[in-house]
């Protein structure tokens, strides 16, 4: 069909379009991926808030439980703000992954992923640029937090390449729970379904020993703890803030990472069909 | 090149509502046709199928050539569209959305840059004031016109317009017509319009469809619609309904055929303006006073209002009514004038 349209016709301007078998993969993806930033960074305060609670978290928690971390038998010589850090970045990682599924579901309302489901574009390119972009942002929050931890007076015992290790976290972290708003925005196509699953990570960020160690909590709260992959993903942070290159603890976080990642990317996947599937 | 659009026995359904049911038509390269109805008729539901958006439930269509069904992806690229609702991103810039849109049709960035600079060119916002706005900032009309640009970025041979004028002032309506007009004639385009203006098909298609209830009623050329329903008509407006019944019953046997609308009747016949006069002087004489005259050609809204048994207006909303009056009565008064 492209021969005929480019040897049959001169006089109409089609051959451009004729020839278009769309953009290369790859290019859709960074075209879809720099529109998705450029949009974040237009409308600020759908970022500005996540740095600044994540920020307020810290300074309420080392505030009120920094002095008592002494007397707490799992932390005696430690740093609180070591240990709490992982968990204002957490929830950096939270607000965060709302990006990607609050970009989607926008376009969704708004009728342009109607329009860019008209053109040759992979439809996974077109997810994959709010995901990204939101990936990208998380680092920067991500970023923020833990040099106002340094400036706190944060000594990391791993050192610079314990706090990349730590942002690596949070960026794997953040992604692995974008794929839950994302699927509801693709399944929903409505911003408040879509604002409603992040709550979801809610519960998922205090059923774990958020504010003392794992080997302090008892009852349901401790299976809980246990049972919350999440509360490995903490220990890993703890132990690059606190202890050192614990290859064990740390290699159960990113395992943790890859088993919510492994959930929420099927949903999100399951969601992109039932969007994408003419009716 | 095949320009055609074929539909055959498409049938829609959702659930137990049946939005489409059993339309065929055959639109020819290069055609302005007029798929023209009121709201909930099945116009936008039709588009859907033929963009690909939507599956037909049953029936079978072709676009330039394409299955709609099983060659989306051809469709995708020989047709643009602009849809009744406009998908525009609010915070973005023209020349991003339309960049964009290139790119994705496989255009390099700078050759999408030159299309999106044509475009705004022809649509008229090209202004650096109009350029700099994010698009959440333009009035309607700049709206529906940068959707247009959109929908023609990768040159498509056939062009779907499901109501591209709905909630547009007059002027931006106008500007409109002419580029529908001019992409016709220009390109040779091949142009699917909806519309629930009788006008605007009026003015534009060749050829159109009167969509009522999910099937064609009628279709073919206006003008022959047009005839078909016997010359002009001499319009009379009465205080009340029932005088206008009276008045019928007083002066029927001067006409082909006469048409009683709450208070209007209508008298058609040929040459219609010869009888005026004579009409005057037997309602003068049954003691009739009409508050108003006029005379007009038949109009594609009595095409509907005999194909459906109802009159157009009373269907198609509020805002867009008022104005096919006005400008149906402007028109009427001056021939008659």
């Amino acid at each position: 069909m492209t021969t005929i349209t480019q040897s049959g016709v001169t006089a109409l301007p089609v051959k451009k379009a004729a020839r278009a078998e769309g953009m290369p993969f790859i290019h859709q993806v960074s075209t879809m991926t720099a529109r998705a930033f450029r949009n974040s960074l237009r409308v600020p305060f759908a970022i500005i808030p996540g740095v600044l609670i994540s920020i307020f978290f810290l300074f309420i928690y080392t505030g009120t439980l920094g002095d008592a971390a002494g007397f707490l038998p799992g932390l005696r010589g430690q740093s609180y703000l070591g240990f709490i850090l992982p968990l204002s970045v957490l929830s950096a990682a939270l607000s965060g992954s709302s990006l990607a599924g609050d970009g989607i579901v926008r376009d969704i309302e708004n009728g342009y992923f109607d329009k860019l489901m008209l053109t040759p574009a992979n439809r996974a390119a077109l997810l994959l640029g709010h995901m990204i972009s939101g990936a990208f942002l998380l680092v920067i929050q991500t970023g923020i937090v833990i040099s106002v931890a340094v400036l706190m007076g944060l000594e990391p015992a791993t050192g610079i390449g314990g706090v990349l290790a730590l942002m690596g976290i949070s960026l794997l972290l953040g992604t692995a729970f974008a794929g839950l708003p994302v699927g509801v925005a693709l399944m929903s196509g409505s911003s408040a379904a879509t604002s409603g699953a992040s709550f979801l990570f809610f519960p998922l960020s205090f059923l774990t020993a958020s504010f003392v160690p794992l080997n302090l909590l008892s009852g349901w709260i401790e299976t809980a703890a246990y049972l919350n992959p999440v509360t490995y993903v903490i220990e890993a942070g703890r132990a690059l803030l606190n202890t050192g290159w614990d290859g064990d603890v740390i290699l159960r976080g990113f395992s943790s990472i890859l088993l919510m990642a492994a959930i929420f990317f099927t949903f999100a996947l399951f969601a992109l069909r039932v969007r994408m599937k003419r009716k | 090149m095949n320009g055609e659009i074929i539909g055959e026995g498409l049938i829609k359904q959702f659930g137990n509502y049946t939005a489409v049911s059993g339309v065929s038509f055959k639109v020819e390269t290069g055609e302005v046709f007029g798929f023209l109805g009121p709201n909930g008729a099945g116009k936008s539901t039709t588009v859907a199928m033929l963009t690909t958006l939507a599956l037909p439930t049953q029936g079978r269509a072709l676009v330039g050539g394409h299955d709609v069904v099983t060659e989306a992806a051809d469709v995708r690229r020989i047709a643009g569209v602009a849809l009744q609702e406009i998908g525009l991103d609010p915070i973005m810039k023209s020349m991003e959305l339309l960049t964009i849109q290139g790119q994705l049709f496989g255009m390099s960035r700078r050759e999408a840059r030159d299309r999106a600079m044509e475009l705004l060119t022809i649509v008229k916002l090209d202004e650096p004031g109009v350029m700099d706005r994010r698009v959440g900032k333009y009035s309607g009309g700049m709206r529906r016109r940068l959707d247009l640009a959109l929908a023609l970025v990768h040159r498509p041979r056939i062009l779907f317009l499901d109501e591209p004028t709905t909630g547009l002032d007059p002027a931006s309506r106008r500007d409109v017509w002419n580029e529908v007009r001019r992409l016709n004639r220009e390109y040779g385009m091949t142009i699917f319009l909806t519309t629930q203006y009788l006008e605007e098909a009026d003015e534009l298609a060749q050829r159109i469809a009167i969509i009522d209830k999910g099937q064609i009623a009628i279709e073919g050329k206006p003008a022959d619609l047009k005839a078909a329903l016997g010359g002009e008509s001499i319009n009379l407006t009465f205080d009340t309904p029932e005088t206008a019944m009276q008045a019928q019953d007083a002066v029927q046997h001067m006409a082909d055929r006469t048409q009683l609308d709450r208070n209007v009747l209508r008298l058609y016949r040929p040459k219609a303006a010869e009888i005026v006069s004579p009409v005057v002087s037997v309602l003068n004489d049954g003691g009739f006073s009409p508050s108003a005259l006029t005379l007009s050609a038949p109009t594609l809204d009595d095409v509907f209002l005999q194909v459906t048994g109802q009159r157009y207006e009373e269907d198609a909303g509020t805002g867009p009514v008022a104005e096919t009056f006005a400008r149906r009565g402007k028109s009427a008064d001056k021939k008659a004038s």
